[in-house]
């Protein structure tokens, strides 16, 4: 039960962990509180692209009809070195503009230098950290803002991300929107949240399949588990389904009684499954928000995998025949 | 408690049972009728093999035989199928399995309850009905013990309070002294007998001869050697005629005089095996008369043949082997 158990906790986790690759993708671009998105034509969104252009184009697009704000904002990709080599999304924005992430600790970007880093990066406040050339006081911190499965973000002035990454030339790969565009500049394409997030999610798109496949192969490893339980039983009691049977108990009776056993089974792996899940999630590398589907769904399903795994028993309960009984 | 004799009328007319076994063809009851009456203690007896089991099988409605009739308690047995197979098999007949066959993990009140539960009587009707029928053969006081804490007379019990649940006319019982020494035999065999003074009908299997005494009738299904002194026979055979088929009974004991005899076996599929050729002077069928069994073979001759007959008497002298077997000890009286 407890083996079953265990492979519905980490059907859990699996499911925990798909969910969560959604999740950091609509909590990062929900940090940027914009409308829309301006990236040169021929990209497909701007967390997944590094093609630049010049910073001025936002006061073009800050002054289209509609517009009520619009900000240059530079994405780059990078590694940095804490107690390992981590990688890490580096985000420049204009300090004190428009984009201002939602803090779960600290201060927003003030001065060059500054650093607003996501809790995920295991940074405190106060530390510093040496990224694209050169040093960052981490003076905020966000959570849950990740994106590329679980890779965390760190704000820091737009001017010094192009400093360090562009040799100081003012270009930048987006511009944050807030109103509506009725057409873009030339040789720009707008994009919504809805397009920019399915845009985020194409890269992991084959992580989230073979998690799905492997949700589904551990469903049947624990169908096997609990058939085979099942069978096993029935094998060691088929003396007592013969007695049962010459005594009169009918093999609906019979059937019912081994069905019920398959439900309770399933059902105290299911609850076996939701200990288990709790304990095993903070040792999860990456992070899992088991959504609370997935718990409503599990001895939903749970109950059917027990139903099918126990047909094999079943039969064999049917098959048995009385005058078993009467061996010696 | 007591059942109307009239219920529990068994009549068993021509009955024959075939199975198979190894791939051959077993007939341990060929052309038995039997009748007996609600009230009477009735045994099978008779060696291993010689079809006591089967036959409670059949009475039981658990194998279907091969031809004949059987009712039991004004039930065609062999008609029964579907509900009313479950139903006869819960009212009607109450079985005592040999090997107890008591579930292990259940203690003996709930080991008496499964019938009763199985038949979808409510819980505490069932723990109340299993309290009063282990009271009945006197283990009030053991309802919460298992199996494993209970000697092979008081499992026994809780096996006769289980095939009385659904308080059936007829019990049958299969070797139901074979597990046990002589003092829970004591206990058991009063109960037997004690369920058929109350006008059921009793069947046991057995082969302990002592329960002879207590019993109104006996089926004896071992055939007994004829050891009575006969003239020898004279046989003529043609090619291809047959001195015994397989499954016959058999009294006489065949020396082959002239030709030559083959030994066969008859498959499940009706194609036959040939085990062995007798030629001039030898003996074979001796094993049927000897210890009762019937003819495991088909002896038939290959050409013109004569053959001689003898009595198991005269074969022993003739063959020189020992006429009884010596005693090398004897119980205490």
């Amino acid at each position: 039960m407890l083996a079953a158990g265990l492979v519905f906790a980490l059907t859990l986790l699996m499911s925990g962990v798909s969910a969560s690759f959604g999740n950091e993708i609509k909590h990062t671009v929900a940090a940027f509180d914009v409308d829309s998105w301006i990236v040169p034509a021929g990209v497909s969104g701007p967390f997944t692209s590094s093609r630049v252009f010049p910073a001025s184009e936002a006061d073009k697009i800050a002054a289209l009809p509609g517009v009520q704000g619009a900000e240059p904002v530079l994405l780059m990709r990078t590694s940095v070195t804490t107690t390992s080599v981590r990688d890490l999304n580096v985000i420049g924005i204009v300090p004190g503009g428009m984009v201002n992430p939602k803090l779960a600790g600290g201060r927003s970007l003030r001065a060059s230098g500054d650093m607003i880093a996501d809790a995920s990066l295991g940074l405190r406040l106060g530390s510093t950290v040496r990224a694209l050339g050169r040093e960052f006081t981490v003076v905020g911190r966000t959570q849950g803002l990740t994106y590329f499965a679980g890779v965390p973000v760190a704000f820091v002035p737009l001017a010094d991300l192009q400093a360090s990454a562009l040799n100081g030339a003012p270009l930048v790969t987006t511009v944050a929107v807030r109103g509506s565009i009725v057409s873009p500049p030339a040789g720009y394409r707008v994009l919504s949240n809805q397009a920019v997030k399915a845009d985020l999610k194409r890269p992991i798109g084959k992580a989230t399949q073979t998690i799905s496949f492997i949700t589904v192969l551990l469903w049947i490893v624990a169908a096997g588990i609990i058939g085979s339980i099942l069978y096993l039983q029935a094998i060691e009691r088929s003396r007592d389904f013969a007695v049962f049977k010459a005594t009169g108990v009918a093999t609906r009776t019979l059937l019912s009684g081994l069905a019920f056993q398959a439900i309770v089974l399933a059902l105290s792996a299911a609850v076996a499954a939701y200990v288990l899940s709790f304990l095993l999630t903070p040792a999860m590398a990456m992070a899992v928000s088991v959504p609370m589907s997935s718990y409503v769904v599990l001895p939903v399903v749970a109950v059917l995998v027990g139903l099918a795994s126990s047909l094999v028993a079943l039969r064999r309960a049917v098959t048995v025949d009385p005058a078993l009984a009467f061996g010696g | 408690m007591s059942v109307a004799a009239a219920t529990a009328d068994l009549r068993v007319r021509d009955l024959v049972i075939e199975y198979s076994s190894g791939g051959y063809p077993i007939r341990p009851i060929d052309g038995l009728s039997v009748e007996a009456s609600g009230g009477e203690l009735v045994l099978l007896l008779g060696a291993s093999g010689c079809g006591k089991t089967t036959l409670l099988s059949v009475l039981a409605a658990i194998l279907t035989p091969h031809s004949g009739a059987v009712s039991v308690a004004g039930v065609d047995v062999i008609a029964l199928h579907g509900a009313s197979l479950t139903d006869y098999r819960r009212k009607t007949v109450g079985v005592v399995f040999q090997a107890f066959n008591l579930v292990p993990s259940l203690t003996a009140v709930e080991n008496v309850m499964v019938p009763l539960r199985g038949a979808g009587v409510r819980s505490r009707a069932a723990r109340a009905r299993a309290t009063e029928l282990l009271e009945r053969v006197d283990l009030g006081h053991r309802l919460q013990h298992r199996p494993s804490g209970m000697s092979g007379g008081q499992q026994q019990r809780v096996a006769i309070a289980r095939a009385l649940a659904h308080d059936p006319p007829v019990i049958l019982a299969d070797e139901p002294t074979a597990h046990l020494d002589y003092i829970q035999v004591d206990g058991v065999l009063k109960l037997m007998r004690a369920l058929a003074d109350d006008g059921r009908l009793v069947v046991v299997a057995t082969h302990d001869e002592r329960m002879i005494p207590l019993a109104d009738g006996v089926v004896n299904l071992t055939p007994r050697a004829d050891t009575s002194p006969r003239d020898p026979e004279t046989i003529h055979l043609e090619a291809g005629e047959a001195i015994f088929t397989q499954g016959d009974r058999g009294d006489l004991v065949y020396v082959v005089e002239s030709g030559q005899i083959q030994i066969l076996r008859t498959r499940d599929d009706r194609s036959e095996e040939d085990l062995a050729r007798i030629d001039v002077g030898s003996y074979f069928g001796e094993l049927a008369p000897m210890f009762g069994l019937r003819r495991s073979a088909t002896a038939r001759a290959i050409g013109p043949t004569t053959l001689t007959g003898y009595g198991l008497r005269d074969f022993r002298e003739k063959a020189q082997l020992p006429s009884d077997t010596k005693i090398l000890a004897q119980a205490a009286d």
